[in-house]
């Protein structure tokens, strides 16, 4: 593990309408490592992200991140951080370029589409607009204009929800090309393939309570100790391998 | 950026260039027609000579279209729907030389109760022709007379001083209509929503677009003034670069009104009927449709301190008397007040979602 702490939530809290939705959440990120947050629907993940993200106000507790409390400067940590939201779309009847370039002038930047487009593998649709994407590129497009002001860390909600299998194995190639450039990726999703193929680290969340965190590696390896079996099976492949296999792991777009 | 995003929606482009001039157009051609004109029907039961010339003379009458019509009762009842305005008669016998050897006779001016005015105006027009009339028949000029001679001092046409509210309106229903629904649209498929996710400010994103569609707003009644002066001889007495300077700052002002709106409304439902409300007082309280001053007083008093008027006063007394910005300084103040006011609010009310 890395030794600085990127980001600190100290005692988190958030409630609507008197029903608590996240209580009371601490953790750390390293800088550098990609941290997954899992938990069913409705368990507080995407409210926790947003607070971090500082686009919910924080209830009680602490966030501070690179250095800066959030609930103090919020515009101070929105320049450091990049996010691709769940539900979010982008100005249509501009092309991806002219996105880019609106994007990066937000945070006083100036931006080589081109090369960012590149970086995502979406260089011949550098004159299209969103509309002619399809879902997979969606979401690189997405990370590319997060990456616009060359964030220190990426937030990335359910990247993968709703992508087949090939366009999701890229899309984790994808992250983990951003991890090698040493940004720090925080995400959140439903796949636990996915948490334990791209995660350094994993919190699970249920009904707000963070209930723990961990390596996958690790909460394999304490559930095995508790003397956990499951039904032996001698294959060493599943469905998706097959599927896989026969479709190749080229991009459907 | 927005403006390019802009440029490439046909619909956007309709409703802020050829909805203005179509409205133009009309309004245009309904103040031009400006010299009274007359519908009569000719009755004629004499059969001399002199009549049959009267009738002809009457048909060259600028101020009268003569209508046709089968008999006496026909036209009674053409009167009576308001197809025609004023019935004339020549009695039999209309035209007969008198002792003197000159021809004689009354011509009886008939007119709907209800519209004495009308028939005053006729009888008057008609009691010109006759006058003439009798001065060529009698040979002799009335030692005394009246002339009249109608003047067009500055030579401005009506349509002149209408133009400053058609300009008006379509900068009000373009301020209003036209940016109420951007926002709206915006945060249905939420793109506001990550634009959120960046340092972008509510104050700098509502900045950024009333100063980006400025420059549309400016087109637009550039476009309008073009035609007024192509199709309507339109005249201009001011200077254009003063128009320029105070329509945009008249359109900045009323963009204030649609951000606001768009901004606050969390969806087009919200954002129509809120249009409305606001539009429609400026609209008919303003002098769009009709001169302020045929409002009771208090309403005038209260007119008066609506964004539109002095916008539609500014334009007319830029275009008719060639007022610089500093004659118009009452005016730029009561619009500089309320450029202030609303961007405050629309600051303030603005929701990203």
């Amino acid at each position: 593990m890395k030794h600085k702490n990127i980001l600190v939530v100290t005692n988190l809290q958030k409630s609507y309408n008197k029903r608590k939705v996240v209580k009371d959440i601490s953790f750390t990120v390293a800088e550098g490592e990609i941290f997954g947050i899992l938990g069913p629907n409705g368990a507080g993940k995407t409210t926790t992200l947003e607070m971090i993200e500082a686009l919910r106000p924080i209830d009680g507790g602490k966030v501070t991140l690179g250095g800066i409390n959030v609930a103090e400067e919020p515009q101070k940590v929105k320049e450091i951080i990049g996010i691709q939201l769940q539900s979010s779309s982008f100005y249509d009847r501009l092309t991806l370029v002219e996105l880019l370039n609106l994007f990066a002038s937000f945070y006083g930047a100036k931006v080589n589409a081109l090369e960012l487009l590149s970086e995502v593998e979406l260089t011949e649709k550098a004159k299209s607009t969103v509309d002619k994407l399809s879902g997979g590129q969606k979401q690189r497009f997405s990370i590319a204009t997060a990456l616009v002001n060359k964030p220190r860390v990426l937030f990335l909600d359910e990247p993968t929800t709703g992508l087949d299998p090939q366009a999701r194995r890229h899309l984790w190639e994808l992250i983990q090309t951003v991890q090698k450039k040493g940004i720090t990726v925080m995400l959140t999703t439903h796949y636990m393939e996915e948490a334990e193929l791209l995660c350094d680290r994993v919190a699970i969340m249920d009904k707000g309570e963070m209930i723990t965190l961990d390596s996958p590696k690790n909460l394999i390896k304490n559930l095995l100790k508790k003397g956990f079996t499951k039904e032996q099976h001698v294959e060493q492949a599943n469905l998706e391998d097959v599927f896989i296999d026969l479709t190749g792991k080229g991009l459907r777009e | 950026m927005l403006t390019l995003r802009w440029s490439r929606d046909p619909v956007a482009l309709f409703f802020i260039f050829l909805f203005p001039l179509i409205f133009l157009l009309v309004f245009g051609a309904m103040s031009r027609n400006d010299s009274v004109n007359f519908n009569v029907a000719v009755i004629n039961h004499s059969d001399t000579a002199f009549a049959t010339t009267f009738e002809g003379q009457l048909k060259e009458l600028k101020a009268f279209k003569v209508k046709d019509v089968k008999s006496f009762d026909d036209a009674k009842e053409k009167m009576g729907r308001g197809e025609l305005d004023s019935i004339l008669e020549l009695p039999a016998g209309f035209g007969r030389p008198d002792d003197k050897n000159v021809p004689a006779g009354n011509v009886v001016v008939y007119f709907e109760e209800s519209n004495p005015t009308t028939g005053q105006t006729v009888a008057s027009v008609l009691q010109q022709v006759l006058d003439e009339a009798n001065q060529t028949l009698t040979a002799s000029t009335d030692p005394l007379a009246v002339e009249q001679k109608a003047t067009k001092t500055t030579n401005l046409t009506r349509f002149d001083y209408t133009l400053a509210g058609i300009v008006g309106f379509s900068i009000l229903s373009l301020a209003i209509f036209g940016m109420a629904n951007g926002f709206p649209a915006d945060k249905k498929t939420g793109a506001l929503r990550r634009l959120r996710a960046t340092p972008l400010r509510a104050s700098q994103l509502i900045l950024a677009t009333a100063l980006e569609y400025l420059f549309v707003g400016l087109l637009s009644v550039a476009s309008m003034f073009l035609v007024a002066s192509l199709l309507f001889d339109f005249s201009m007495r001011g200077s254009y670069l003063t128009l320029a300077v105070f329509v945009l700052i008249g359109i900045f002002c009323l963009f204030g009104f649609g951000l606001s709106i768009g901004g606050w409304a969390k969806n087009e439902n919200q954002s129509a009927p809120l249009s409305n409300l606001v539009a429609f007082p400026m609209m008919f309280l303003s002098g769009v449709f009709f001169p302020t001053f045929l409002m009771p007083q208090w309403l005038q008093n209260l007119s008066q301190f609506l964004p539109l008027t002095p916008i539609i006063d500014g334009i007319r007394l830029i275009t008719t008397e060639n007022a610089s910005l500093l004659d118009l300084g009452p005016e730029l103040g009561i619009i500089a007040a309320w450029t202030v006011l609303i961007y405050v609010l629309a600051i303030r009310v603005f929701r990203w979602e």
